[in-house]
């Protein structure tokens, strides 16, 4: 790890809007929210459902665009960007891991956690299938790689999606709800071992939880409601927080 | 390369992964097997028909003069007989064509139509009896002469008796119908024994009342339409390989003689008793039918059964007597009365029809005529001409031919065959013959010959007299005595013994040549240059290919192919809309799928890849599923050949079965098709899926 590297901003994000349209009515989801995440950063957003988690994380995650303010992912501002060069900084630079795991259902396990090297093509096969098999070991899946998702229990699906994520080696890897489909014991596997690889491989994650447990592994806890950017606070912070009965 | 395989992946896997994709996939190989199946028949019957038009009297090419106001029709049009302009001196056009290096063999022809009458029975048999007397005054009484005439004269009688008994008995059915009394009176006149006992004092005068009084209350003598096509005989032989003698004999070469089509010869000449026992037994034997469940064949039972007229009037009374005696035999019935005797035979049913098909032909058969007309019997053919007066001319029938498989065809047994001489005779145009006397004629009556100009000269130019006019008015009744020498002259026996050489046969008028090619392939290649020479050559002449000179038939087997694109068109537009529909859904179905795979970093052109190779996957599987299908069922049906269940096919099949194969072109076309329609109809969907946003990927399934 390049200890600079590790304190410069891969997420800036200022004074940020997101309106959205239904029908007639303009419903604001972000209401001007500032942001920086570090390299290396484990950080976990917390907020209740319509506080604008999912938005935030849309918006750093190049798949939505903001209505006002600025977002810089890996110094770069999205909003100057074309549609081809966001797919291509999604594909090298972010990962992602979905909150319904979203594998691909007709390809296996190795194939599933290949894709997103055949997309970026810089690899070959015999790199591919070494990265792959490497990803697989430290998910603890190597011995399923020919299995396909529905042969898979939930937990094993959203390790499958971490190591797809985490396959590119990208900076920042960004999880909605990761545990929310998984009973809590698997849940906090799943969370072991996102941190696990993000203070191994140095790999920034954001994710978004309400769930407390969850919450109290990230460095940091970053708090929303209504849209509206609340506090930046610790992990102990946040679990005390909650136990007083707030968000 | 990796992208690609995973593409290739991804659709296998999804090809049976939805119902959608096994709907699309049904749609495809349907279309192929159509495409295939019925691509191949079509190809296999045109070229089968179009051995069936070249093979019979089309040839490759036909050439004819381009003067003609309509196109030619070797098989007739709509509207009768194709207005064509002679083509003058075939003589001449046969070089010219024949100096093409792709040109094998040129056959004059020249097809028209004409009535001719069949003659009925009574007809025939008091022409019989007159024949007989002329005889005995002639050459003397002998005791043979003496018995042929009595049997003849028993016969006679016996229809005059059978006539009268059939006009009281619808008299009465009829009660009392507008009969003009003459007849009535003659017939009940030649009823009475005093006619009969007083016939050997006059003969002629009793012939006459029956020839002119009693012959023409019989209305069973048919008025038939031949179609026949003059040509140089022994050339059309060589030519057109299928035909085949039957009956008879060739016409010898260079001599006047006509050969029936045997189609024409059984459907309109056989004794239709006969005809008809042949038509039941063959619809029983080839499609199967039966006398209980097939209206038809149950009409022509009743029609045999009620119509005996026919048999029992060719019958002489020892005859009768004969025919009675086996009947008896035959059905073990003491019935006296020919006519319930031949009822009864003919009552047919399924279990007893093929041992009454067989006693009919060997104990009945030989004691009947069954054919109006015999091999080497004559032929008035009466035609109206080109200028539009009545032409008749006697042609001797030296026989029956037919092109081999095409035996049933009504189609290729159209056409009967005649001498070239008889043709331009029937046609209106001058044999050297007919110039000869007419030259004769004008000699006699002193009219200048002028060709066409000169007459225009005569009538409208300047310089002249009214000099043509004044002959013309002069020679009223020298053209009336022309017309019945030039009657007289084509009707004398030595025309029929007359043997022309070749260069008198092609020395004349023809309407059109058929034109054999070496290499069938060049076709339009040959078909091009045959015009350019005679453009070069200056000679007025339209160069068509089979299918244009077989006129109304070439354009069936168009319409055909017609209908048959059409119905591919329509299926296939169909195909387009529901596969289109189809694919939009299965895409909606992928959103998520599509969303995740946008988010995770692919462009968009990766998703239109990707569902484009999956429809072609899909296309190829199926297709080939499809082709595969296809070519099975055309290998079959090539094995086992397809029945031509009804006649008319027989021409289009080119024989009693079609053996249809399958080209390669064929298949090509099918992937083509299949390919293209899956292609198109998928590029919206495709379109649709390259829009699906990557937040689709954030949605939950909640």
């Amino acid at each position: 790890m390049n200890p600079t590297a590790s304190q410069s901003s891969i997420v800036s994000i200022t004074n940020v809007t997101k309106d959205y349209t239904l029908g007639k009515v303009v419903v604001p989801a972000l209401r001007g929210v500032d942001l920086e995440v570090h390299a290396g950063e484990f950080i976990s957003i917390a907020g209740p459902s319509g506080s604008g988690k999912t938005t935030l994380l849309n918006l750093i995650g190049c798949v939505d665009t903001a209505t006002g303010g600025v977002v810089r992912v890996a110094g770069q501002d999205t909003k100057q960007l074309t549609e081809r060069q966001l797919t291509n900084l999604r594909l090298n630079t972010i990962g992602f891991i979905f909150q319904s795991f979203n594998l691909v259902q007709v390809l296996s396990v190795f194939q599933n956690v290949e894709f997103p090297l055949l997309l970026q093509r810089k690899l070959d096969k015999a790199q591919r299938r070494e990265r792959v098999m490497q990803l697989l070991e430290q998910v603890g899946l190597a011995s399923h790689a020919k299995h396909r998702p529905n042969e898979l229990s939930g937990g094993q699906r959203q390790r499958v999606a971490v190591a797809r994520a985490l396959v590119t080696r990208p900076q920042l890897v960004l999880a909605d709800e990761p545990t929310a489909n998984l009973d809590s014991v698997t849940g906090q596997n799943i969370i072991d071992l996102m941190k696990e690889l993000n203070q191994k491989e140095g790999t920034t994650f954001i994710f978004s939880t309400h769930d407390a447990k969850v919450m109290s592994h990230a460095n940091a806890v970053v708090r929303l409601a209504d849209g509206n950017f609340l506090d930046r606070i610790s992990a102990a912070e946040a679990s005390r927080a909650m136990a007083a009965g707030g968000h | 390369m990796g992208q690609l395989r995973l593409l290739l992946q991804v659709a296998f896997r999804n090809l049976f992964s939805s119902k959608i994709n096994l709907l699309i996939g049904g749609i495809i190989f349907f279309g192929t097997l159509l495409v295939v199946v019925g691509g191949a028949l079509m190809d296999s019957m045109d070229s089968a028909m179009s051995r069936s038009i070249i093979g019979s009297v089309a040839g490759h090419i036909q050439v004819y003069s381009d003067d003609s106001k309509d196109p030619l029709a070797l098989y007739g049009s709509m509207s009768g007989e194709p207005d064509l302009a002679a083509l003058d001196d075939f003589s001449q056009l046969r070089p010219f064509l024949e100096k093409h290096p792709n040109v094998k063999t040129v056959v004059p022809l020249g097809t028209s139509g004409a009535i001719v009458t069949s003659g009925n029975t009574v007809d025939l048999t008091l022409s019989n009896l007159r024949a007989l007397y002329k005889k005995r005054d002639e050459a003397g009484e002998t005791p043979e002469l003496r018995e042929s005439i009595d049997s003849v004269k028993g016969h006679v009688r016996q229809m005059v008796n059978l006539m009268a008994d059939q006009t009281a008995k619808s008299e009465q059915e009829l009660g009392g119908a507008q009969k003009d009394p003459a007849e009535v009176e003659a017939l009940a006149r030649a009823r009475t024994d005093a006619f009969w006992d007083a016939f050997e004092e006059a003969p002629y005068s009793a012939l006459e009342l029956l020839e002119n009084r009693i012959a023409p209350q019989i209305p069973d003598g048919d008025m038939l339409e031949l179609r026949y096509a003059g040509t140089d005989l022994d050339a059309f032989q060589r030519t057109f390989d299928r035909m085949e003698i039957v009956d008879g004999q060739p016409v010898p070469t260079g001599q006047r003689g006509m050969l029936l089509s045997k189609f024409f010869y059984e459907e309109f000449l056989k004794m239709k008793s006969a005809l008809r026992l042949d038509h039941i037994k063959q619809e029983r034997d080839l499609n199967q039918k039966t006398i209980a469940t097939d209206p038809d064949l149950q009409r022509w039972v009743k029609e045999n059964q009620t119509q005996t007229r026919e048999i029992i009037f060719q019958l002489d009374p020892v005859k009768t007597r004969k025919m009675v005696e086996r009947l008896q035999k035959l059905l073990g019935s003491q019935e006296p009365a020919l006519d319930k005797l031949l009822t009864q035979f003919f009552t047919t049913d399924d279990a007893n029809f093929d041992t009454r098909y067989a006693q009919f032909y060997s104990e009945l058969a030989p004691l009947l005529e069954l054919y109006r007309l015999r091999m080497g019997d004559v032929l008035t053919i009466t035609a109206f001409t080109r200028t539009g007066y009545m032409q008749s001319v006697n042609v001797k029938v030296y026989g029956t031919y037919q092109f081999k498989g095409l035996e049933k065809s009504a189609m290729a047994g159209a056409l009967s065959l005649m001498d070239l001489m008889s043709f331009r005779d029937l046609y209106g145009y001058l044999t050297a013959d007919k110039k000869a006397e007419l030259a004769e004629i004008q000699k006699q009556s002193g009219v200048e010959a002028l060709s066409r100009d000169e007459a225009e000269e005569a009538l409208f130019g300047e310089a002249s007299d009214n000099e043509l006019v004044a002959e013309a008015t002069s020679s009223d009744v020298d053209d009336q005595a022309a017309f019945i020498g030039d009657q007289g002259a084509l009707t004398r026996e030595n025309l029929l013994q007359r043997v022309y050489t070749q260069q008198e046969i092609e020395q004349g008028v023809a309407l059109s040549a058929a034109v054999m090619l070496k290499d069938p392939e060049l076709l339009e290649q040959t078909m091009v240059e045959l015009r350019q020479a005679a453009k070069d050559a200056g000679l007025k002449l339209r160069v068509v290919s089979w299918q244009e000179a077989a006129g109304i038939i070439g354009q069936f087997v168009l319409l055909g192919k017609l209908v048959l694109y059409f119905a591919v068109f329509i299926i296939f537009v169909v195909a387009l809309v529901i596969i289109n529909n189809a694919m939009m859904m299965a895409t909606m179905q992928r959103v998520r799928e599509v969303g995740t795979m946008r988010a995770i970093g692919a462009q968009r052109s990766f998703i239109l890849g990707m569902v484009l190779v999956e429809t072609l996957v899909l296309g190829l599987v199926f297709g080939s599923a499809g082709s595969l299908v296809g070519s099975g069922i055309m290998a079959l049906l090539n094995s086992a050949g397809i029945p031509a269940g009804n006649e008319a096919l027989y021409f289009f099949f080119s024989g009693p079965r079609l053996f249809p194969t399958l080209s390669a072109s064929n298949l090509v076309a099918a992937f083509v098709i299949v390919l293209g329609v899956s292609a198109i109809s998928t590029l919206y969907p495709a379109f649709l899926a390259t829009r699906v946003s990557p937040l689709q990927a954030m949605q939950t399934d909640e």
